[in-house]
């Protein structure tokens, strides 16, 4: 038995957005010949239009191919996609976990990014044969050996016979091949065993129910089978086992090193959680594999219908989300400005982002957003901790003994020149230094903690925009900080607007407070009224700005002649109108929820 | 008894920001007259059946009614008063360009029973006239006030336009004091309006949007004390604030020389309201013929089509001349909505009564929620049976007004 699973290989790629991961996938499965040219959409994997249109993997996908060796052996190759962002750390992670090798990718001119680095990094811990390969060399700016010579001293890796490649043109794509075959190792692991199987994913399917993406480690697993989650010891039957064609194709079993997916009926995907092991209910394995963890969201926000009447379409639209992404996290919560709507958990700014693009096209909700936050550990003065995921929920101030806040560790690779410009801004934002060192002798590595409040304000932004681009980052959970930290409220005519509200650090405060109302005002179009716009930290008034009263909204002639023509104007006004929130006598721009990230500090 | 309107789509020029439908007159669009007064034959035939009881008033107007050539503006007095009767002491009006009147074609029309006439002025400034295409001076405006006060006209109508290219304040103050200089019965001052597939639009239509987000560049004159109307920005339009300065000086202004603001943009000394117009206003039912005449009879609106050819075709196949569109079958909402949007742009507001009576409802059942929302600052002011908008809104009633529109609330 243990001869067939000699002609497998699972790997994965590693590599930067933009770094053609997902144009060399397409051109390995052209080649192999899983799919003809014709039944080739471009970038089979991206399976998301969104997905496509960022150029970034989302949701992962795997497939199988079939190669041809140069020894006249036909191997069955299983590549694991991963997504490409920080956000998803722990699921790259988990899909790399189900592999012994990975494709490390880099692009030929712009060298070894800090996402890329955190993922080598991953790979290595699951101790997985890296084959570096070196892409876009077509590139007329391409640096092959300035990259080779980085991987060197990055990563430490021998990239002497890294593979140089163009997946855009098709060059490499068969020393590519041959050498997962001759590098990657074969999966190890007895038919026999009690069955581990690795879950890297799920997806729900309207009549299959929620499906795992499984690696299996050891044992088998086939219809029939009454399989247990290891994590939850919930049990179901498997209805399906099979592989990815990378279409769904069903087959009599899954062995020891396959990579295939396992349907049962299961209602939710919460009960098919990432990194979980599922093993057979009759003959468990001893222990389930390591690292798994339940997927934590780290950013909320609120989300509201801009018509009120639309909240059970924003419910069922968030449940259906929700069936295919268990680290979506949601719960009914009330604004008194904005009405009914919920509180959504994130793992990340990314994340938030394409669940808000999602509910707005595919399920044609018009939303507000408020400004994303992080989880606040209050303890009282009673010594209770309170866990604050909306800053308008956090206690008065007198009821308050301590605030905790969330903190990572942020990694940040940047062309040496760069090094002031990024230090300055880590100070910027109450980042503490832990390190620096050089990877190479034009790029430095600098290591920060820093406030997760810092990042999701407009860390990124900052990053990008004080190093022409340049810097890339990574970072993951530190624990918690005690901090001096205050609520900001916004008054707009003279009225709390609960939704405005944010947590900020004492020393910026008036800072941001100052720097919202300007932006705001700038928002807020003139209406009929003036309306004053405040920020208070408790009853004391930080800053105040005005929004003139408009002068001239009319219709200066109106008579018989055009009539309707007016009353239509006015009609498609009053609708342009609608994507605005009335909130008490005034109304508000959806963008004016998330203003408090769009200023400067 | 509907009122009564006849459009006669001919000018000798288009000015720059007029978007209704006229012909310049060149020597093709001279070939359309006779086509013109044709149709026009036929449609006030066959239309004189909607006014059984005759009409309460009449309006002549384009373009440039005083732009047709003395017998063809006759033979147009003849064939209305041939085919319509009028009420007792009925208002009858006609507009004019300043550089078409003659004293053979107001001698006319006086005696065709024209006792009011609409003089578009604009402004008493030639470089204004001219920046949006008006063909006339200002000097040929001032003879026209003169010539129709000479031949017995006491109910004269004078056209201001505030917001042209390249006017200051006091431009603007200057052409309103010559206005009130000559004491006329009615003066109609109106905000420029840039209206899309105009010359002016595509000329500085870009104004539009920055008008719009006047916001910053406002504040910084303001603080750096600079007036609006410096320098040389001959073309420039002036910005919303500036209007609205405009609009409220001239508002005081009339006031204090007795005239009463009894419309948006509309000024009489008392009792000299225009009647045509406030029938509008007040939701009655009027005739409007000519190409591009509308006509609205209980809910029926049509709109004759804008294109003489096609109207004198469709009167001579003995169809009526309507545009693609056809009848508009009002929908009851909208017909209320349209009695509050138009009956607030009166200082006599809107008839509680006569709202039930129309329509069967009372008026605070239809947009009790927005009274209710609007009380907040007085917006509304009832009076007696009538429910007015504050008069300090009405320079920005567009935000009440789309409270009424396209469903209550």
């Amino acid at each position: 038995m243990a001869q067939a699973s000699q002609r497998i290989r699972n790997f994965s790629i590693i590599a930067h957005i933009d770094h053609g991961k997902s144009t060399l996938a397409d051109r390995l499965i052209e080649y192999t010949g899983a799919l003809s040219k014709r039944e080739m959409e471009e970038q089979v994997l991206d399976s998301m239009d969104l997905e496509r249109e960022r150029g970034i993997t989302i949701k992962l996908q795997a497939v199988r191919l079939s190669y041809q060796a140069n020894d006249g052996e036909v191997y069955e190759l299983n590549l694991i996609d991963t997504p490409g962002h920080v956000d998803f750390t722990y699921e790259v992670s988990r899909s790399l976990a189900a592999c012994e090798g990975a494709l490390l990718v880099v692009d030929a001119v712009q060298g070894i990014e800090a996402q890329t680095l955190a993922n080598v990094y991953l790979a290595l811990e699951n101790n997985l044969e890296i084959i570096p390969v070196i892409n876009k060399i077509d590139l007329p700016s391409a640096e092959p050996e300035r990259v080779q010579q980085e991987i060197e001293d990055v990563i430490g890796l021998d990239a002497s016979d890294a593979i140089l490649a163009s997946a855009k043109v098709g060059t490499g794509v068969e020393e590519i091949l041959e050498r997962i075959v001759t590098m990657v190792p074969p999966p190890q692991g007895d038919d026999e065993a009690p069955l581990q199987a690795l879950i890297f994913d799920s997806k729900f399917d309207a009549y299959k129910g929620a499906i795992s993406y499984v690696r299996v480690v050891e044992g088998r697993v086939a219809k029939g089978t009454t399989m247990k989650m290891m994590s939850t010891g919930k049990e179901f039957e498997v209805t399906e086992v099979g592989v990815f064609t990378p279409a769904m194709k069903i087959v009599e079993e899954l062995k020891a090193g396959q990579v295939g997916f396992i349907a049962a009926s299961i209602k939710n995907v919460k009960d098919t959680q990432v990194g979980d092991t599922i093993t057979d209910a009759e003959r468990p394995a001893a222990e389930p594999l390591p690292g798994y963890r339940k997927s934590t969201p780290m950013v909320f926000c609120g989300l509201y219908p801009v018509e009120t009447n639309d909240y059970n379409r924003l419910r069922d639209s968030l449940e259906k989300l929700h069936l295919n992404d268990a680290s979506l996290v949601f719960e009914p919560e009330t604004s008194a400005a904005l009405g009914f709507g919920f509180r959504c958990g994130f793992l990340g700014l990314l994340h938030m982002e394409i669940i808000q693009e999602r509910l707005e096209r595919e399920y044609d909700l018009n939303l507000i957003t408020t400004a994303p936050s992080v989880i606040y550990k209050v303890k009282n003065i009673l010594g209770e901790v309170l866990d604050i995921d909306n800053p308008s929920n956090l206690p008065v101030v007198d009821q308050i003994e301590t605030i905790a806040e969330p903190v990572v560790k942020a990694t940040i690779l940047v062309p040496a020149d760069f090094v002031g410009p990024i230090m300055e801004l880590n100070q910027e934002k109450r980042g503490t230094y832990l390190a620096m060192d050089y990877v190479s002798k034009s790029r430095v590595r600098l290591v920060y903690e820093l406030p997760l409040s810092e990042i999701v304000f407009d860390y990124f932004d900052e990053l990008k925009s004080r190093t022409k681009g340049y810097a890339s980052l990574d970072y993951e959970l530190a624990g918690y900080k005690e901090s001096d930290l205050v609520k900001i409220d916004v008054l707009l005519n003279g009225e709390l607007v609960d939704a405005l509200s944010f947590i900020v650090h004492r020393s910026k405060s008036y800072n941001r407070g100052r720097k919202l109302v300007e932006k705001l005002q700038g928002i807020i179009p003139r209406q009929m009224f003036e309306i004053p716009i405040q920020s208070v930290i408790g009853n004391r008034v930080i800053a105040r700005e005005t929004v003139r009263a408009m002068r001239k909204d009319v219709l200066a002639k109106c008579y018989g002649g055009d009539i309707s023509r007016k009353r239509k104007l006015l009609e498609k006004q009053k609708a342009g109108k609608k994507r605005m929130k009335q909130v008490g006598n005034v109304e508000i721009p959806q963008d004016a929820f998330m203003a408090v990230l769009k200023i400067e500090d | 008894m509907p009122s009564l309107y006849v459009h006669v789509p001919f000018c000798i020029q288009k000015c720059d920001y007029c978007a209704f439908y006229s012909h310049g007159l060149t020597n093709y669009s001279k070939e359309l007259i006779p086509l013109y007064l044709e149709g026009l034959e036929i449609e006030l035939a066959n239309r004189q059946k909607d006014a059984p009881q005759g009409v309460s008033s009449l309006f002549i107007g384009g373009g440039t009614p005083t732009a047709l050539p003395l017998d063809n503006l006759e033979h147009l007095l003849k064939l209305i008063t041939r085919n319509f009767s009028f009420a007792e002491r009925a208002e009858k009006t006609t507009e004019g360009n300043p550089g078409t009147l003659t004293r053979e074609k107001l001698i006319l029309l006086r005696e065709y029973g024209i006792n009011r006439f609409s003089l578009g002025v604009q402004a008493f400034d030639d470089k204004l006239l001219s920046n949006v295409g008006r063909i006339h001076s200002a000097q040929q405006a001032r003879d026209g006030v003169l010539l129709l006060r000479t031949l017995g006209f006491t109910n004269i109508n004078l056209d201001l336009m505030f917001g042209l290219p390249g006017q200051t304040m006091s431009l603007w103050k200057t052409s309103v004091e010559e206005a009130l200089s000559y004491r006329p019965e009615h003066l109609s001052l109106y905000g420029l309006m840039l209206e899309e597939g105009t010359p002016l639009y595509d000329r500085i239509g870009e104004g539009l949007d920055r008008a719009e987000s006047t916001g910053a560049e406002e504040v910084r004159r303001e603080e750096a004390g600079e007036s609006y109307c410096d320098g040389d920005r001959d073309q420039g339009l002036p910005d919303d604030d500036l209007q609205a300065d405009m609009q409220e000086w001239a508002v005081e202004r009339l006031e204090k020389a007795g005239y009463i603001h009894y419309e948006t943009s509309n000024f009489a000394l008392p009792g000299f309201e225009c009647q045509h117009n406030l029938g509008y206003w007040r939701g009655e039912e009027y005739l409007g013929l000519g190409p591009g005449g509308v006509s609205c009879l209980k809910r029926v609106r049509q709109k004759n089509v804008e294109d003489v050819r096609a109207y004198w075709a469709s009167l001579h196949e003995e169809k009526e001349p309507l545009d693609e569109e056809g009848k508009e079958i009002l929908s009851l909402e909208e017909c209320m909505a349209e009695r509050m949007i138009l009956g607030l742009r009166l200082r006599e507001g809107v008839s509680f009564t006569k709202f039930r009576e129309d329509f069967g409802v009372d008026l605070r059942d239809i947009y009790g929620d927005v009274l209710e929302r609007y009380r907040y600052r007085d917006c509304f002011v009832i009076q007696g049976d009538r429910l007015c908008l504050n008069e300090k809104y009405a320079f920005v009633a567009n935000g009440i007004l789309r409270e009424f529109v396209g469903g209550a609330g």
